[in-house]
């Protein structure tokens, strides 16, 4: 199997562009990616594209969006492909990139992800937003994407004594990331009192505990590991990547405070890069609510599973702690354009690991093998990449 | 637009929606709810006997979901009642199903409390009713 590199990564601001669509958001990302090639790379050397997203710029391209980007983008001849896991469709754009590598087949893979959510009516929001579940179980029973997570968050309570203060402690964390991160969607801290006292959403979640809707786009350029210093000093190698899936509903699943298709998927990575989870120094994980982060604690193998709020409580998961978790401020702080998310996670990383988080509150220091984490829906679909610096 | 559920659609799962029809599987004698072409629990068994479930079970998880954030089918009546509670309850038979919790007790929704299944419209759309199974506090024997 051929290894794999990371030798460039680009996104977008995650927010609200009225005036940006979906080529738009994707040619920006692309074009920073472009940039941050060290020695630069032929663009028409580019041998295949995965594009992650869910729903297409907000369902106006149902077919073959991977083409029209980029052919926006002057590639129309590269062989070009969606990828959909919903929330996860970026990291599974990278999973196939990686896998199309490793596999001899390609040399120089493009994986983004681009996501246009604030453009819908919150009405047809609420429809599509609730169509990554087993819709017609779930939603039919009245619950909302939020409600799922809430079902989870509720159960962990009940058998490992989490307490609503931890929900806020992730959000807190998060939201205080993101301020000195020029591509988060919210870079403003928030307190405890304001965490614990949002608008109600789905209890025993209010509005802080959820990640928001945002527009954004994200590229990362992979190439054969071999070939990686003909583009820069500082790869950033990817190591290891597991990806797998589980019941969509969670009526259907033995245990829902652990996502299963996490815990098989960070399995097949560690595995594959030869480490465990205490060589792990930071991480990007899927908090697309509160619940998520801690649920995501246990699966990664951060802490045994039902203790992950003590990781919390001693700071180990901040900026300055043991194990950094969500840096960027995470889907929570940093946004969450669906499809654009896992992709957007990995050019956190490649900026980490090559020193490049200029702002300095940011900037993880010594920081050799770091870890993303990319969940589709509640929990259908997981993918988990594990990365090594490369350069000095 | 987006994951609309079509008259047909809903038609098809009648028998589990007004019936809660399950099937137990003849390989591991385990019961499946919803249908499923293999048996979920051995992996195995393809072939079932239908068995109707008896709507009674426990809370499992617990939610409340809150007016503004409810999917479009309950928008309305989301809007008339401010928020609704939804529960996963684990069924005396093993499965566990979704619904919404009915005439909940004064007191708070907690995990082990005891339900059982009852018929209610679930929504209206396309100017039909549809309808299935919610839960409502077991009565206390
Ligand atoms: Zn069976």
């Amino acid at each position: 199997m051929e290894g794999v590199a990371i030798i460039g990564a680009g996104q977008t601001t995650y927010g609200d562009f009225p005036n940006k669509g979906i080529k738009e958001l994707f040619a920006e990302a692309y074009f920073e990616m472009v940039q941050s090639v060290d020695y630069g790379f032929e663009p028409q050397m580019l041998h295949s594209a995965y594009i992650g997203s869910l729903s297409t710029g907000s369902g106006f391209q149902l077919g073959q969006m991977a083409p029209l980007l980029m052919g926006h983008v002057g590639l129309p001849h590269v062989n070009a492909v969606r990828i959909e896991n919903a929330c996860a469709s970026g990291g599974f754009a990278i999973y196939n990139a990686a896998c199309a590598i490793a596999s001899g087949k390609f040399d120089l893979v493009l994986a983004a992800g681009v996501e246009k959510m604030r453009d819908v009516s919150s009405n047809k929001g609420r429809y599509w937003l609730g169509v990554s579940g087993d819709t017609e179980y779930e939603r039919l029973a009245g619950s909302t994407f939020a409600g799922i997570y809430a079902l989870m968050a509720a159960r962990y309570m009940h058998e490992y004594g989490l307490k609503r203060e931890h929900l806020s402690m992730v959000a807190i964390k998060n939201h205080r990331h993101a301020v000195a991160n020029p591509k988060a969607q919210f870079r403003k801290a928030i307190t405890m009192e304001q965490a614990l006292n949002g608008v109600p959403v789905a209890h025993p979640f209010n509005v802080w505990d959820c990640s928001p809707t945002s527009d954004g786009a994200a590229a990362v350029l992979l190439c054969r590991a071999g070939m990686a210093k003909n583009f820069t000093s500082k790869p950033v190698y990817l190591r290891g990547f597991g990806a797998a899936s589980d019941y969509l509903a969670i009526h259907d699943r033995d245990s829902i405070t652990s996502l299963a298709a996490t815990s098989k998927a960070s399995a097949e990575a560690y595995k594959q890069a030869g480490i465990g989870p205490r060589d792990i120094d930071f991480a990007e994980v899927h908090d697309c609510f509160t619940i998520a982060e801690i649920l995501a604690y246990g699966d990664l193998g951060f802490c045994e599973q039902g203790r992950a709020q003590y990781l919390l409580e001693e700071g180990i998961t901040q900026l300055g702690g043991k194990l950094p978790v969500n840096a960027s401020g995470g889907l929570k702080a940093k946004g969450h354009p669906i499809g654009a998310t896992g992709c957007g996670m990995a050019c956190e990383i490649f900026k980490q690991l090559r020193d490049e988080a200029k702002e300095d509150t940011r900037q993880i220091k010594n920081a050799r093998l770091a870890l993303s984490h990319n969940v589709g829906g509640s929990g259908g679909t997981a993918a988990v990449f594990i990365y090594e610096r490369g350069g000095q | 637009m987006g994951a609309h559920i079509s008259i047909p659609m809903y038609q098809r799962a009648v028998s589990q929606k007004y019936r809660m029809l399950a099937q137990k599987c003849l390989h591991c004698g385990k019961v499946n709810f919803p249908p499923k072409a293999v048996c979920k629990y051995c992996l195995t068994g393809s072939k079932f006997e239908h068995i109707q479930l008896s709507g009674r079970g426990k809370i499992y998880s617990h939610t409340i979901i809150a007016g503004g954030g409810a999917p479009p089918e309950f928008a309305a009546e989301a809007s008339c009642k401010g928020s609704y509670p939804v529960v996963l309850v684990e069924l005396e038979e093993g499965p566990k199903v979704i619904a919404q919790l009915v005439n909940p007790l004064d007191r708070e929704i907690s995990v082990g409390m005891p339900v059982t299944a009852v018929f209610r419209k679930i929504y209206e759309e396309e100017g039909v009713i549809r309808y299935g199974f919610k839960f409502m506090p077991a009565p206390v024997s």
